[in-house]
C-alpha cells in the first residue's frame, strides 16, 4: 500500500512548489492512473513513490510517504528500489548501458538475485515486452519506442512488486501502447503488483485504470474510481484534461436529456446507452 | 546517423574472444614498445602488428578510417618537427637528417600508440571491459561506471547536436554553407544548449542507476565471467615477444 500524508515538496532552487498538500492512497494490487496537463506534478509523484524525493533529488519536504508501511525519508533508497520499479519518462536518461543484454543485467546483477535465475529473467521480460529479438543490439542502433520497451523490459526483469511508470508508452505506436497496457494489465490481475500508470493517452488509461488521480498545479484535484472521476468531464476539459470521447457523450447526452446519465468509459457502454435513450 | 569510431562492432573472432584484461595489456604493452624502441624498422613492425589486429578482428574498414584520421594529425607534427628539429646535418633547407628521423619516430610512435586504443573499444564491449577490470584488477566500480557511460553517452550526444543543429537549421541558419573557421564560430555556440542538457541528463542517469541498485553493487556482482584462455595465454607470450624485441632493437 502506498500512502501519501499532506506531502508538499519544493525542489531546491525553485520557488513554486512542485507538488502541494498531496493526499493519496493505493491500496495492494491497485491500478491507478495519474493525469493532468504539463507542470502538474505528475513526474515528481513517481520520484516521492520511488524514493528518489527526499534521497536523490533534495529540496523542501513536508508531510510523509509510506510504501508498504516503509517511511521513504527513513528507509534507505536501495531498499525502497527493491520493492518500487520505475520506468522514466525520459528513456534515454534511464538507459545506463551502451548493450541492451548489459542493460538488462544491469540490476539483476546489483540486486545479487540468483546467478542461475537471471538468464530466466532476462528471456522472460523480453519475451513479455516482445523484443526478444533486440537482445544483442547496442542502444544506439535502436529507434525511440525500441528503446522504451528495452527501458520496461529492464525494470519488468527485477520483479518489483510495485510499478511506477512515467509516460511508458510516450514514443511507442498505438499498438505497442495497448500492448503494453495489456502487459501491466496482466502483471497487475494475475501477480498482484501494484501499478503507478502517469499518462497522457486518456482512452487506453481509462479503459485499463482502476482508480484516477487527477493532478493540476502540484495539487490532487481528483481522485477515486475511474468512473467517479470521469463524471466531472466538465471540469476535467477546462483543466485541459481531454476526456475520452464516449465520456463526452455521456455527459452530453446527460444535458440534452435533462436526466444524469452515469459515466461511461468504453465503446460498449455508450453504445448500450445509445440503444436505451432511442428506443 | 553517423557511425561512431567507439562504437562496438559485433564478432567472433579470436580477438574479440580475448579477456578483456588482456586486451587492455595487449594496448599497454604496444605503447610501452614503442617508446622503448626507437629503431624505426621495429617501430614500422608494430604499425604492422596494429594493422594485422584490426584485420584479425574483422574490423579492416575501422582500422583503415582510424589509420586515414591519424595520418592528417601525423602529416601535421611531422611538417611542424622538421622544421623545429635543429640538431644533425641540413639536407634539404633548413631540414637536417636529424630532423627528419626525430619526426619519422615521433609519428610512427603516435600512430602505433593510438591505433589500439581505438580498436580496443570497437572489439569489446564497455559492459566486459568495465566489469572485467572490476572483478580482475579490482578497480572501484565506481571509476569503471564513470568510463563505461562516458562511452555510452557518445553516440548519444551526437544525435543531441544533430537535434541542436536541425532546430537552427528549421530557423534558417545556413550550416551546410558555411566551411572552416565560419562553420566552427557557427557550431561553438551550440554548445551551451548541449552541456546543459547533457548536465540534466546525467543528473538522471545517476538517479537510475541509484533506484537499480547502483550502490549495492560489488566486485563479483557481474553476472558474465572473465576466465583466461589458451588465447590470452597466447597473447601474453606475444606481449613479452614485443617487449623482447623492443629491448633488443633500441
Amino acid at each position: 500500500m502506498i500512502v501519501f500524508q499532506d506531502l508538499s515538496f519544493t525542489y531546491k532552487g525553485e520557488k513554486q512548489p512542485a507538488l502541494q498538500e498531496v493526499c493519496l492512497t493505493v491500496p495492494d494490487g491497485g491500478f491507478l492512473g495519474v493525469i493532468g496537463p504539463a507542470g502538474a506534478g505528475k513526474t515528481t509523484l513517481a520520484r516521492a513513490i520511488s524514493g528518489m524525493i527526499p534521497h536523490h533529488y533534495s529540496g523542501d519536504y513536508y508531510g510523509s510517504v509510506t510504501v508498504n508501511g516503509l517511511d521513504t525519508v527513513e528507509t534507505s533508497l536501495d531498499e525502497i528500489s527493491q520493492l518500487v520499479g520505475m520506468v522514466f519518462q525520459d528513456v534515454d536518461s534511464q538507459i545506463i548501458s551502451p548493450m541492451v543484454e548489459d542493460e538488462m543485467l544491469y540490476g539483476l546483477e546489483n540486486f545479487g538475485v540468483p546467478r542461475e535465475e537471471i538468464p530466466g529473467r532476462v528471456e522472460d521480460a523480453l519475451e513479455k515486452v516482445g523484443i526478444a529479438d533486440l537482445r544483442d543490439r547496442t542502444i544506439g542502433s535502436l529507434s525511440g519506442g525500441q528503446r522504451q520497451k528495452v527501458a520496461i523490459a529492464s525494470i519488468l526483469a527485477l520483479k518489483p512488486r510495485i510499478l511506477v511508470l512515467d509516460e511508458p508508452t510516450g514514443e511507442l505506436d498505438p499498438r505497442s501502447s495497448r500492448q503494453v497496457f495489456s502487459l501491466l494489465k496482466e502483471l497487475n490481475e494475475e501477480q498482484g503488483i501494484t501499478v503507478i500508470l502517469i499518462e497522457q493517452k486518456i482512452m487506453l488509461l481509462c479503459e485499463f485504470a482502476r482508480q484516477l488521480a487527477v493532478l493540476n498545479g502540484g495539487r490532487v484535484i481528483f481522485q477515486g474510481e475511474t468512473r467517479e472521476v470521469l463524471a466531472h468531464s466538465d471540469e476535467l476539459q477546462a483543466l485541459g484534461v481531454n476526456c475520452p470521447r464516449v465520456t463526452t457523450l455521456s455527459s452530453i447526452l446527460s444535458e440534452k436529456t435533462g436526466e444524469k446519465q452515469p459515466a461511461c468509459i468504453n465503446l460498449d457502454e455508450a453504445e448500450a446507452m445509445v440503444r436505451r435513450l432511442i428506443p | 546517423m553517423k557511425t561512431n569510431l567507439f562504437q562496438y562492432v559485433p564478432g567472433n573472432s579470436v580477438i574479440h574472444r580475448m579477456n578483456p584484461v588482456t586486451k587492455i595489456l595487449l594496448t599497454i604493452v604496444i605503447c610501452v614498445a614503442a617508446f622503448l624502441s626507437g629503431n624505426l624498422f621495429y617501430l614500422a613492425g608494430l604499425l604492422v602488428v596494429d594493422l594485422l589486429i584490426g584485420i584479425i578482428a574483422g574490423v579492416a574498414g575501422k582500422t583503415w578510417t582510424i589509420f586515414k584520421g591519424l595520418l592528417k594529425i601525423a602529416i601535421f607534427l611531422f611538417v611542424l618537427q622538421i622544421l623545429l628539429v635543429r640538431n644533425g646535418t641540413p639536407v634539404l633547407w633548413i631540414i637536417t637528417d636529424e630532423g627528419l628521423l626525430t619526426a619519422a619516430r615521433v609519428v610512427i610512435r603516435l600512430v602505433v600508440v593510438c591505433m589500439p586504443l581505438a580498436l580496443v573499444l570497437a572489439v569489446t564491449r564497455v559492459t566486459d571491459l568495465t566489469n572485467s577490470l572490476v572483478q580482475v584488477l579490482h578497480v572501484p566500480y565506481q571509476y569503471a561506471f564513470t568510463l563505461s557511460t562516458a562511452i555510452r553517452f557518445v553516440p548519444q550526444f551526437l544525435e543531441e547536436m544533430a537535434g541542436i543543429m536541425e532546430a537552427q537549421t528549421a530557423r534558417g541558419v545556413a550550416f551546410d554553407k558555411a566551411r572552416g573557421l565560419k562553420k566552427f564560430s557557427m557550431i561553438l555556440p551550440l554548445c551551451a544548449p548541449l552541456l546543459i542538457s547533457s548536465v540534466r541528463r546525467t543528473d538522471q542517469t545517476a538517479a537510475a542507476a541509484e533506484v537499480r541498485g547502483f550502490r549495492l553493487r560489488t566486485r563479483t556482482s557481474g553476472y558474465k565471467k572473465y576466465p583466461f584462455t589458451a588465447v590470452d595465454l597466447g597473447a601474453v607470450l606475444f606481449c613479452a615477444l614485443l617487449l623482447a624485441g623492443a629491448i633488443l632493437l633500441k
